[in-house]
């Protein structure tokens, strides 16, 4: 047991008052923007719930909202079963393990506005490594929509995947061989041990990278805007997109309404994965 | 056989990219110096480091992310220590709240945060966004310190403080070398999410301190010079890689959710 200590507090409240500084007191500020028209930061009007009831009846809102859930979920549903597929490729070479997590990792040390150009870069129809190859078989990402969703989809899994694999490597590597030899005494078949012995223990590894690519991924901005400025026709204009113009147009009020909409997605959705992990928590 | 070929599939995707910015940043794309377009060599290397705006920027990534890494495992040590040894009231919302800040999206603090900033003198310092870059890190840090204090014995505090070390002197002598992994691989997360960040390095540096990432978006213009462009991509990767290569005995331990 743990012992019962509010000095404990003392330790703490250097790492809360940063926090709150740089987190809590913006978020409030934003908030309150929110009902606010803001010409300049000393001409501001009380609009009161005018720019959410704005926001909310727009059809390019709820169209933005449809493409970052779908871009959200694809994200997911191709990463995380794959980032596990490649850990539990690695598991198998033990030692030498490490120069695949060292490789799957590389990724995510390039800054994040270089990773479209290396993209743009490699399929550059004269110069590009697969250019020529694309081109020969029709790939058109700026005026092709579902091309673009593939090549944005394809170029955030090379992003992440080094994440989702280290997390998951970690996850499953913590699991005891015994529980494995158990399983094989019993004659488990491969899908099995994975079913009822290694998907379970990996929940708080998994439950900290679905909520990682949630939130990254629905307010994915400098990579998508990059490749193509939210076009064709409007085909990958997502939530961040749409909060980066009005920004850019300094219509600052709506902005920040729209914000605070952004931010009460993200806090239900994690919300609502904190009860259903400690509901499952609960009865497992 | 199967799993030979998909890790080599996998390597292929995962090289093909930096293959392809490795292979530009070698060759000359604008006629320049005297140098006829498609010449391979190291001069695009040269150029950028004959660039002082280049080279500045260089030096202003580092000092914030170097000061970010810094205050993110200062002021996570003690919390971390806090929560993997003592129940206290709140501990559970303290949890929450940090996964909370987490998951903020940046996006959505920018512009309280440059007026925030800008009141403060903060803007174009890298004091400024070392601090904010805390706002995601320190949650990060404080997950990955609290798992790796966790694992230690809590014998290792009783004999020490038996021993008659005080707080400090207890910190420094036993805790912090037991859980020295855990500190590179909580500085190695801080640094992977600090190095690359865009959006707080472009609204916090209006004028000055440019970061890298900053730097390389001015070298897009009318006439852009890919070669060069790619050679300072290269050369950005270069403490990333020597991170991965320092923290890569210990990454396997990664960090799970805790709230």
């Amino acid at each position: 047991m743990t012992p019962h200590d509010n000095r404990a507090w003392l330790l703490v409240l250097p790492a809360m008052a940063l926090l709150v500084v740089i987190g809590l007191l913006p978020l409030l500020a934003v908030v309150n923007y929110g009902f606010h028209d803001i010409f300049t930061l000393n001409d501001v009007h009380w609009v009161g719930l005018e720019w959410f009831a704005d926001i909310l009846g727009s059809d390019r809102f709820l169209a933005s909202l449809g493409r970052s859930l779908l871009f959200s979920a694809l994200a997911l549903a191709v990463q995380v079963p794959l980032g596990i597929a490649v850990a539990m490729l690695l598991l198998g070479y033990r030692r030498r393990a490490v120069w695949g997590l060292m490789l799957c990792a590389l990724p995510l040390v390039v800054p994040w506005n270089m990773i479209p150009m290396l993209w743009l870069g490699m399929i550059d129809r004269q110069s590009g490594l697969l250019g020529p190859g694309l081109d020969a078989v029709g790939f058109d990402h700026r005026f092709t929509a579902w091309h673009t969703w593939a090549l944005i989809l394809l170029m955030d899994t090379w992003h992440w995947l080094g994440l989702v694999v280290v997390l998951s490597y970690a996850g499953l590597s913590a699991i005891p061989q015994a529980f494995r030899q158990a399983a094989a005494i019993d004659g488990a078949s491969r899908w099995a041990v994975f079913r009822h012995i290694e998907l379970p223990r990996l929940g708080g590894a998994l439950a900290i990278v679905l909520l990682l690519r949630f939130v990254d991924s629905f307010m994915i901005y400098t990579e998508a805007f990059a490749i193509n400025a939210g076009g064709p026709q409007d085909a990958t204009r997502f939530l961040s997109i749409e909060l980066g113009e009005e920004i850019k147009g300094f219509s600052y009020g709506q902005a920040a309404a729209r914000a605070t909409l952004y931010f009460l997605i993200v806090l239900a959705v994690v919300w609502a994965f904190i009860v259903a992990t400690r509901k499952g928590n609960d009865t497992a | 056989m199967i799993r030979a070929l998909a890790l080599l599939a996998l390597a292929v995707f995962i090289l093909l990219p930096l293959a392809q910015a490795v292979l530009l940043s070698l060759t000359v794309t604008l006629p320049r110096d005297g140098l006829a377009e498609g010449t391979m060599g190291l001069m695009n290397y040269a150029a950028v480091l004959a660039t002082p705006e280049l080279r500045a920027a260089m030096i202003s990534s580092a000092t914030y992310v170097i000061l970010n890494v810094v205050l993110c495992i200062a002021l996570g040590l003690p919390a971390a220590y806090a929560l993997a040894r003592f129940g206290f009231v709140g501990d559970r919302h303290v949890m929450l709240a940090l996964l909370v800040f987490r998951v903020t999206p940046p996006v959505v603090l920018s512009l309280p945060i440059f007026i925030l900033f800008s009141r403060l003198g903060l803007v174009n310092s890298p004091v400024g966004i070392a601090l904010v870059h805390a706002l995601f890190n320190l949650p990060v840090a404080i997950w990955i310190l609290e798992s790796f204090i966790r694992a230690v014995p809590r014998a290792l505090d009783e004999t020490a403080f038996l021993d008659g070390h005080s707080g400090p002197s207890f910190f420094f002598r036993h805790l912090v070398p037991a859980i020295a992994p855990g500190i590179g691989v909580a500085a190695f997360f801080c640094f992977i999410f600090a190095w690359v960040e865009v959006v707080f390095a472009r609204i916090l540096t209006v004028t000055a301190g440019k970061p890298i990432t900053m730097a390389i978006n001015a070298m897009f213009g009318f006439q852009t010079d890919l070669g060069m462009v790619m050679a300072m991509t290269c050369l950005s990767l270069v403490p990333g890689l020597a991170m991965i290569w320092l923290v890569r005995n210990h990454l396997a331990r990664g960090f799970t959710l805790r709230a």
